[in-house]
């Protein structure tokens, strides 16, 4: 009995993996995923501390079983038929769906699909892909659970393949398939914050290629505009400690997003352009999409502030860069670089939209707390970037001057969040923000705003001796 | 650059896009909100793009930010009325649904705060009752707090707006409404102070009497009053709080203590009912408008019936009284002159062809002052009704003070009743000026309040100041013809003659009644001072001038002058001619100038005395004088088919100051 309890020891591994070798590709999968519910979730039990490791000789067990890696140069491992193959998705789906334990699915999950470094990663990812999309056709929610978290966890170039791999078989594809992945969002939203966060990392309009597909760009704005606390989802579950591995996607879309809107109207200028040399109109492209940019762009801003009434009530503002300055200065340097290029034609308009939201976002994400950056830095990130007029009041900020009222004006909080609508989110957001208010929002108390000491510029209202400096105001 | 040129341009900008995308016009005001936090224009502009897309729950949000930080703009005013009224009147316009659900959206005492702020706002009486009712439906809780005010302010527009019925619109209002949105169980303290407000204005109406007599046996029952059930009239209902006063009060004081709200309350209903149907009868135009023909005011004085009778009776009872008042005076400071014009019992002497309901008006004079009497019976219920009387402002309630005033004159008070009386010409200045037009009632309301000045000071025995006050209101009479007076005064003769002194008489207040009224008040003025001892012809000569009215009542004390003259042997009054054209007067005073009847020297003339005195010193001239009293006789004689009423009108215009400065 105390071989099923704990971990087998290496011989007996050896004993598993031969009678493995005799079994056909699909009944060894199946025996192998077997042996980690046994062993992993009987880990999970005994164990009161950390979740359990994984053991090295079942990390090759699954390689050499599930994803066919050869152990050795002389056994070539049999591989499973196309058939197999689905059959063994079919079996991991139910297992899954199946597993009511969070933690030992979790495990599992992160045993068959943790990218170890070596050159199973290619297979792994080949069977993740697959195994998403079935998920998503068939709307196993544990499954999507399971891919937010890899999502979360995992560097963002492979977070960026999985995406690619999604969009491919959803968008591409088969065009109709999008309505599947569209009401994924209700069944699991936080796959969905997390795929968003992947694909506005994929398509960076870098190139045709990589300008977000009409479809999806629709249905994205249709998740956002219905449900903006959507973007805020995994940053707000995620634990303020908890470390998150280096190179992983942003722990919010908004960045990302917000390259969208201010690189999109550039973006089909740079298209228009091409296809003007090409001899092909493709004008119509462009304006098509222009409101859902403009849409998405407004969603984003009122995120912003959705963002501050969340980070004033955990006191946070000033301490927490959910923008952060280094990405910013990315995007502004992508912009003013997109700009350069355009600047023989006649795309003035084109480029004054871009600024504008550039500035708008800037503006906001600073009033809410989302970007700690002070207005002196903001004008050096922004010095290359072509004259717009809001731009430049963004970065001499407000002229101060003695308040209208009597007492100081307490900060407005602008939640967008009105009752009645039951969330979606909610079973997995305990948070004051995200969960549905019995009463009107407005009744909450908020606290105000606390100019913190040590960012005492990153209070939105508070008088900054740079703004007075500042010599030149925008031109109108 | 100013802050004031950059929310320009912002808002400008927003507002270029609002057509083309709405959606980048949101974006730059939210930008330009984070920049301008204080800015009232940005929010405005925010709002007016969700209002004009018809956006509930996104207008409601920024409707709520801009009352909360901007209260003070003038803007924000005028899009709260517009939603106020839109929740008052029943539209199914898409765009006042709208409206209607944006207020919706809003929390709950913003709603209220709203609502009580659009109340201050408006102007017109209606509207605001209806914003009250609004706020008092939608927040029953706040019913303590603001019930009241509703009714003050229907109360308000009763005596401030001179509609021709002045509170209809009011009463169907607070009637309908209020009386079936508040019977509804578990509220019994905070119902009964909305009835009280109900009484208050209910005060200025008929008919919804009967449903606040129906409303206090709902609120009894509630209240767990003693013994309280439906179906009691008002008379009812004060028998027996009045039996429930005095048997508590003759137990333990802990439960009069208890009953002590309802004593007041009911008793302050019974009151208001009575006295308002009192005053109703008594000065109808206070509750319909201007005047009809039919409906005069009418007003309480003192019974002068009396004043033709022997002066020998009437005087010592009148010098007892006078004394007994001046002792008063000095010891108590008290203005109650007298223990039988103090009385109970006094009666009130009504013309019944004239005042048809007059029964029924007493009575409610009598309820009135019965429910008066008990609720100041103690210290604790007075001190309880005080409190109602203060916080309805009763003491500007002018129906009010004019059944106080006579309670007043009832109770024989007359200093009071004086105080009482300027109190209610100042309230009626105050009206006047509000409705910026002396109108013919006004100025009958104004001459009943001084005729009743005239009667207190006679009845206080000053004699100038009611023959001043009795003038004043002569000046503004119009004499009738004296024959349609006679064949009316004659129906209360055979009363008026068993009566003593000190009844009360009501007395329509037109030109016809009062001019008598007048004629003999001043005749009981001079009566005293012209059969005193010492001889003061001025005064008996205006005695007989107006003995000539209502003749021959008045004859007897016609012959106990004409006595008195043949006493002193002379007689001089330089007026007899102007003013004497009763041809047996004129007769007797031809007669008193002949041997048989004592050769009385009579200076009747004007400057006659003047004469004599000349013509003793030149002599044959005194036949000269014979000659000319014997023309002005037959002068005289041939004047005799003149209206006396004109006569006497023109009596106390011309001669007033000589009136005035004849008396002590």
């Amino acid at each position: 009995m105390s071989k099923i309890t704990s971990f087998p020891s290496t011989a007996e591994m050896s004993d598993i993996r031969h009678a493995l070798l005799r079994r056909d590709p699909l009944s060894a999968a199946k025996e192998v995923l077997y042996h980690l519910d046994i062993s992993l979730g009987s880990a999970l039990q005994s164990s009161t501390g950390p979740t359990p490791g994984l053991e090295k000789s079942t990390v090759e067990l699954v390689e050499e079983f599930i994803f066919h890696v050869p152990k050795d140069r002389n056994i070539q491992p049999k591989r499973m038929s196309c058939v197999q193959e689905l059959q063994l998705l079919e079996i991991m789906c139910s297992y899954f769906q199946e597993q009511s334990k969070d933690a030992i699915r979790q495990i599992i999950f992160s045993a068959l699909f943790s990218l170890q470094g070596n050159k199973a990663d290619e297979s792994r990812m080949a069977m993740l892909g697959k195994l998403v999309s079935m998920a998503i056709a068939v709307c196993r929610v544990p499954i999507l659970e399971c891919a937010a978290t890899w999502l979360q966890r995992t560097h963002s170039a492979w977070c960026v393949r999985l995406a690619r791999v999604l969009m491919d078989d959803y968008c591409t594809l088969v065009p109709c398939a999008i309505s599947t992945l569209q009401n994924i969002c209700s069944a699991s939203p936080r796959f969905c914050c997390q795929l968003l966060t992947a694909v506005t990392a994929l398509y960076d309009f870098s190139s045709d290629e990589l300008t977000p597909p009409p479809a999806l760009l629709e249905m994205l704005v249709g998740w956002i505009t219905e449900d903006p606390r959507l973007l805020l989802l995994t940053f707000i579950n995620t634990p303020l400690n908890s470390s998150l591995p280096l190179g992983c996607l942003e722990i919010t879309p908004l960045l990302g997003l917000l390259r969208w809107c201010v690189k999109a109207p550039l973006a089909y200028q740079r298209g228009r352009k091409s296809a003007l040399t090409n001899g092909h109109g493709e004008s119509e492209k462009g304006t098509a999409y222009e409101e859902l940019y403009s849409k998405l762009h407004l969603s984003v801003l009122q995120v912003f502030l959705m963002l501050q009434v969340h980070l004033t009530e955990q006191n946070l503002i000033g301490r927490l860069a959910v923008l952060p300055v280094e990405s910013v200065a990315t995007l502004v340097e992508e912009v003013s670089r997109l700009c350069e290029k355009l600047t023989p034609f006649p795309a003035a308009n084109h480029i004054q939209l871009a600024l504008d939201r550039l500035a708008q976002a800037l503006q906001v994400a600073m009033a809410t707390g989302a970007l700690l950056c002070a207005r002196e830095d903001l004008r050096t990130l922004c010095s290359r970037l072509p004259h717009n007029n809001l731009l430049q009041l963004v970065m001499s900020g407000p002229v101060v001057q003695p308040p209208p009222h009597s007492g100081p004006f307490q900060p407005n909080m602008y939640p967008h969040i009105h009752p009645g609508r039951p969330s979606t989110l909610s079973p997995h957001s305990p948070h004051p923000v995200l969960s549905p208010h019995p009463t009107h929002p407005a009744l909450s108390p908020h606290r105000p705003l606390t100019a913190h000491a040590a960012h005492p510029s990153l209070s939105p209202h508070a008088f900054h001796p740079a703004a007075m400096a500042f010599p030149y105001r925008p031109i109108r | 650059m100013s802050a004031q040129g950059d929310c320009e341009f912002l808002v400008k900008r927003a507002r270029e896009l609002v057509p083309q995308d709405p959606y980048a016009a949101k974006a730059w005001l939210i930008t330009a909100r984070t920049l301008y936090p204080a800015d009232f224009n940005i929010q405005y502009e925010m709002y007016s793009i969700e209002r004009n897309a018809e956006r509930t729950a996104s207008a409601g949000r920024l409707l709520y930010d801009i009352f909360v930080n901007f209260p003070e703009q003038p803007v924000v005013w005028r899009e709260i009325a517009v939603i106020t009224a839109a929740l008052r009147n029943d539209s199914q316009d898409k765009h006042a649904q709208f409206l209607k659900g944006v207020f919706e959206t809003l929390p709950g005492p913003v709603q209220c705060k709203m609502l009580l702020k659009a109340t201050e706002q408006c102007f017109n009486t209606l509207e605001k009752a209806e914003m009250l009712l609004l706020l008092l439906k939608r927040f029953p809780e706040s019913v303590v707090q603001h019930g009241v005010s509703l009714g003050e302010s229907l109360l308000e527009a009763e005596t401030v707006e001179n509609l021709d019925t002045p509170v209809n619109c009011f009463r169907k209002l607070f009637g309908s409404q209020e009386v079936g949105g508040l019977k509804s169980p578990g509220r019994g303290r905070s119902q009964r102070y909305v009835i009280d407000g109900l009484s208050e204005k209910s005060s200025v109406v008929t008919e919804p009497w009967e449903r606040l007599l129906e409303m206090v046996g709902v609120v009894g029952s509630l209240c767990d009053w003693q013994g309280e059930k439906a179906n009691r009239s008002y008379s009812e209902l004060l028998q027996r709080v009045s039996e429930l006063c005095r048997y508590m009060s003759a137990t333990d004081s802990e439960g009069f203590a208890r009953c002590c709200a309802q004593i007041v309350t009911c008793c302050t209903l019974v009151l208001f009912h009575s006295a308002f149907h009192y005053v109703s009868a008594v000065q109808p135009s206070l509750f319909q408008g201007h005047t009809s023909l039919s409906s005069c005011p009418w007003v309480l004085l003192e019974d002068l019936s009396s004043v033709y009778t022997d002066v020998e009776v009437e005087r010592k009872h009148t010098h007892k009284k006078r004394k007994l008042a001046d002792g008063r005076e000095k010891t108590m400071s008290s203005d109650d002159e007298d223990m039988l014009a103090k009385g109970r019992g006094r009666h009130i002497v009504v013309n019944k062809a004239e005042m048809p309901g007059w029964a029924e008006t007493v009575e409610h004079f009598r309820t009135a002052r019965e429910s008066w009497d008990l609720l100041h019976s103690h210290q604790s219920l007075e001190t309880e009704f005080v409190k109602i009387c203060s916080a309805w402002k009763t003491e500007m309630w002018m129906w009010f003070r004019i059944f106080l005033t006579d309670m007043i004159i009832y109770q024989g008070q007359y200093r009071k009743a004086l105080s009482s009386l300027a109190l209610m010409s100042s309230l009626q200045l105050q009206q006047n000026q509000i409705q910026n037009s002396l109108s013919s009632s006004s100025s009958l309301e104004t001459q009943r309040a001084i005729i009743q000045q005239a009667s207190c000071h006679y009845a206080l025995g000053e004699y100038r100041m009611a023959c001043e006050k009795l003038l004043e209101v002569v000046s503004g009479l119009m004499p009738q013809n004296h024959e349609a007076v006679k064949s009316s005064e004659e129906q209360r003769k055979p009363r008026g003659k068993t009566r003593k002194g000190n009844d009360l008489r009501l007395i329509p207040c037109t030109s016809k009644s009062i001019l008598p009224f007048c004629l003999q008040l001043m005749l009981a003025c001079f009566k005293l001072r012209a059969f005193t001892d010492n001889r003061d012809d001025l005064a008996l000569g205006h005695v007989i001038v107006l003995l000539q009215y209502d003749w021959p009542q008045g004859e007897n004390l016609f012959l106990k002058a004409v006595d008195k003259i043949c006493q002193q042997g002379s007689f001089q009054y330089e007026n007899f001619f102007n003013y004497v054209t009763n041809i047996d007067m004129l007769e007797e005073f031809a007669y008193l100038r002949t041997t048989e009847g004592g050769r009385v020297q009579l200076e009747l003339l004007p400057n006659q005395g003047m004469l004599i005195k000349h013509h003793t010193v030149t002599r044959g001239i005194t036949k000269g004088v014979k000659e000319d009293f014997r023309l002005a006789m037959e002068r005289q004689v041939s004047r005799c088919g003149e209206n006396l009423l004109t006569v006497l009108h023109r009596f106390c215009i011309n001669e007033k100051i000589i009136l005035v400065q004849s008396l002590p």
